[in-house]
């Protein structure tokens, strides 16, 4: 079938389109305008904008801990009922199928689960795959696992650690990989409650650094298109601004992507100790270009943080707003689910500032990435209010004069200027994340790009043009009109497949049988375990 | 003025929810709307006007003639005023209301009372389970007011309870009173297995010895209590109770020491 956007203003930067025009699809494909073609279809995008389908590269959207959230706040359930609206943590968490349908209509076409346990892979894929209209990809969390502290404890060659990397991608079909507070999850098995770069992790005698630079080689060297994508040390902590410049400067030439970096914002100036780093941070990212950052912005209102950061979570606990949560000391990581409300008082409104100063002052649109750490920062439903914080100095100024002056004080917020503009928007939201996840079928408009297009209808309601697109195209498939699903169809879940070593799978077949009693089948699922037709897609690594 | 009724017309088609039915909610709104407020749970939608025929005008004594165990949510959220129910009513009545009366002359479903913070519910027939108790997922159960229940509980009465006082008259299924974080509990007429199973705080009375205990309870005597005696008169100057339930020196269980174990159970020797 042939179909044609007709008449929109086209906002395409990897191939430099900018302006009115046609945007041609065959089937699945995006096309050259075809010579005398006659479109079966014909879209009107008159006083539209045409992008590529937004790509979120970090948002907890499956697997173990977000199904124990579930879990952990049934009165959701009910919250989501029509009725009554207006009960608390109505905006706090959802079903697989609200998750497909809510980004679908926002113009999302391709989402991350940046942490996925490679023991609870298969659940992981399931519950990804009950996600509809939407493309999925995952990261493989390693760094707190038994298997690779101790081979760095025992200098295995960097060859060892890469086979171990590459069978873990291949076997949970991750499309990367994370490191989630290196080292502090296996130290926290031993009743470390603080945990830095340069900490060593008891029994095993390796730093946290340690493990973040021999994961960031192996995964360079695999040619795994996406950098480490590292959650530091110390997350939230007043002063995690020094541990992120730390990990910053270990990036070392390598590419390196630091998630959420808002929570790592916090400087310890001001009566309470706590300030905003984030015009150091910036700073520090503008100069080191083998750095890529997400900012995990905070927005104001109830949520639950769900996190593998196990340390982190235990110590968080105490603030946990219903009081309830969940720490589980499990292998490898672990994890921690622990409900919280952002409020409009001194530490929400610094933290809210934070991220918006991150964005605004990291020049680089390719290398800062839009997110809320979906559910950490607020839920993704908040991401039209948030473009509309970064399009709008308006907006902004009016949310500033709604928070305590003591907070904005300590913050440059209010003194910037800048707005970014779709163009902008199109790379840090579509080009960028493309470019950073290897995934070069999409991301933009050129001829051969898979369909994926968000058609926004122009009003001066930045949340709710950007909120509700008029037209959203999934590999060529039209599924959301004016704002609704029109059409449910099933995504792929992205993945890399590197060939395992077979010295490799020996070694941890005996690991498996050894430290588990357990085969190692017990840790791998064949394709046919996801009840879809094609339930992957394969991305190749780099060369 | 005259009482606003809703006169049940025949059993409705499917479970409604009474919630918008309340003094507060119905306050300046014509009879004509009221019929149009939507109260079907599924896809029949049914109106009131469907289900009731409306009489009456003060919104703040409202009456529900003839009672069906599909009316859910009765008088939810209530501040103030008095709601009667004719007949039974379903799950959820009088769940987190604040104020006022609410009275049915029947039986309730489960979580009748569930979350109630303040004013006074009386059920004259038997009450569902989780009297008073939270629903899935919430922290608290009662935290204040009053639930008298005539009749019997079902299994988890006063689930979680805070503040506030229940009486239970003709006796409780298992589990009454388990989770109770404080308040005070009111059974007579016998309990089943393990009264104030995980309780932290608070006060079970009961008019025997109970069926069973958990282990983790432990005996304290029977001491000489001005409590029992403030709380016999009390429960009769309230109308809740004829005779006194404890006596001068009831016989006294601490516990639940699994948990806190600062609460007591309360029987007369």
């Amino acid at each position: 079938m042939l179909t044609k956007i007709a008449g929109g203003d086209i906002i395409d930067p990897v191939n430099g389109r900018v302006g009115k025009g046609d945007l041609w699809i065959r089937d699945d494909k995006i096309i050259a305008a075809p010579v005398g073609g006659a479109a079966d279809r014909t879209i009107d995008a008159a006083g539209c904008i045409v992008m590529a389908g937004a790509i979120d590269i970090h948002s907890h959207i499956g697997g173990g801990n977000v199904n124990t959230a579930r879990l952990l706040l049934p009165e959701q359930h009910a919250a989501h009922q029509e009725r009554p609206v207006t009960t608390p943590l109505s905006n706090a968490g959802w079903s697989t199928f609200q998750t497909g349908c809510l980004y679908a209509k926002m113009g999302f076409t391709t989402v991350v689960e940046p942490a996925m346990s490679p023991g609870a892979a298969l659940h992981t894929h399931l519950e990804l795959a009950d996600i509809p209209i939407i493309d999925k990809a995952t990261l493989a969390i390693l760094g707190n696992d038994d298997f690779l502290l101790s081979m760095i404890r025992d200098d295995a060659s960097s060859q060892m650690i890469e086979d171990y990397v590459a069978w873990t991608v291949a076997s949970t079909r991750a499309l990367g990989v994370k490191v989630i507070n290196a080292g502090a999850a296996a130290a926290f098995k031993e009743n470390v409650r603080t945990f830095s770069l340069d900490d060593v992790v008891p029994s095993y005698g390796v730093s946290s650094r340690k493990i973040v630079k021999t994961l960031q080689a192996a995964v360079d060297s695999l040619g795994v298109p996406h950098p480490l994508h590292v959650h530091c040390n110390n997350l939230g902590s007043p002063g995690s601004a020094d541990t992120a410049a730390a990990t910053i400067a270990a990036a070392e030439g390598l590419p390196l992507h630091l998630a959420h970096l808002q929570f790592y914002g916090y400087g310890t100036e001001g009566k309470r100790k706590f300030s905003s780093a984030a015009a150091r941070l910036a700073e520090l990212v503008n100069a080191t270009p083998e750095v890529t950052i997400d900012i995990g912005q905070v927005m104001f209102g109830q949520t639950v943080t769900v996190s593998s950061d196990v340390m982190r979570q235990f110590s968080a606990r105490g603030s946990a707003q219903p009081k309830k949560s969940v720490i589980h000391d499990g292998d490898g990581n672990g994890g921690g689910i622990v409900p919280y409300s952002y409020g409009k008082d001194f530490y929400g409104a610094m933290q809210w500032a934070i991220g918006l100063e991150l964005f605004l002052l990291i020049d680089d649109p390719w290398r800062v990435f839009f997110t809320t750490d979906h559910p950490n920062g607020a839920p993704f439903t908040a991401y039209p209010a948030l473009f509309e914080l970064l399009m709008s100095r308006e907006a902004r100024t009016e949310m500033i004069a709604r928070l305590p002056k003591s907070a904005m004080a300590l913050s440059t917020l209010a003194a910037i200027d800048r707005e970014y503009t779709f163009e902008e928007i199109a790379v840090m939201t579509r080009a960028s994340p493309a470019k950073l996840l290897g995934l070069t079928d999409r991301g933009h408009l050129g001829a051969g790009a898979i369909a994926d297009i968000a058609v926004y209808r122009r009003d001066g309601n930045i949340a709710k043009m950007l909120g509700q697109a008029a037209y959203v195209f999934k590999d060529g498939d039209l599924v959301v009109q004016d704002g609704e699903i029109t059409h449910y169809r099933w995504g792929k879940a992205l993945r890399l497949n590197p060939s395992p070593d077979k010295a490799m799978v020996r070694r941890l077949e005996d690991y498996h049988q050894q430290r588990y009693g357990l085969s190692l089948d017990w840790f791998n699922f064949p394709d046919s375990a996801i009840a879809r037709e094609q339930p992957f897609g394969e991305v190749a690594c780099r060369t | 003025m005259k009482a606003l009724t809703f006169t049940l017309v025949a059993e409705p088609p499917e479970r409604l929810d009474l919630s918008p039915l309340t003094p507060e909610r119905l306050a300046g709104i014509e009879r004509r709307d009221i019929e149009k407020i939507q109260i079907g749970m599924s896809k029949h939608g049914s109106k009131v006007g469907d289900i009731f025929r409306v009489a009456g005008n003060d919104p703040l004594d409202i009456v529900f003639e003839g009672g069906s165990t599909r009316l859910d949510r009765v008088a939810e959220g209530m501040r103030g005023g008095s709601v009667r129910v004719v007949g039974n009513a379903g799950a959820q009545a009088g769940r987190a209301m604040r104020g006022g009366t609410l009275t049915i002359e029947g039986n309730a479903g489960p979580h009748a009372g569930s979350g109630m913070r303040g004013g006074r519910l009386e059920i004259t027939g038997n009450a569902g389970e989780h009297l008073g108790a939270p629903l899935a997922g919430e922290l608290a159960g009662m935290n204040g007011g009053v639930l008298i229940v005539r009749g019997k509980a079902g299994a988890f009465a006063a689930d979680r309870m805070r503040r506030g006082l229940i009486a239970v008259l003709k006796g409780s299924a298992d589990n009454a009173g388990s989770r109770m974080i404080a308040g005070t509990l009111v059974v007579a007429g016998g309990t089943g297995e393990m009264p104030g199973y995980l309780m932290r705080r608070g006060s079970i009375l009961l008019d025997r010895a109970p069926k069973s205990l958990s282990p983790s309870f432990v005996e304290c005597g029977a001491p000489e209590s001005v409590f029992a005696a403030v709380i016999d008169r009390h429960l009769i100057a309230e109308g809740i109770l004829k005779r006194p339930l404890l006596g001068i020196a009831p016989q006294k269980y601490g516990g639940d020491n699994a948990v806190l174990g600062m609460g007591e159970v309360l029987f007369p020797r």
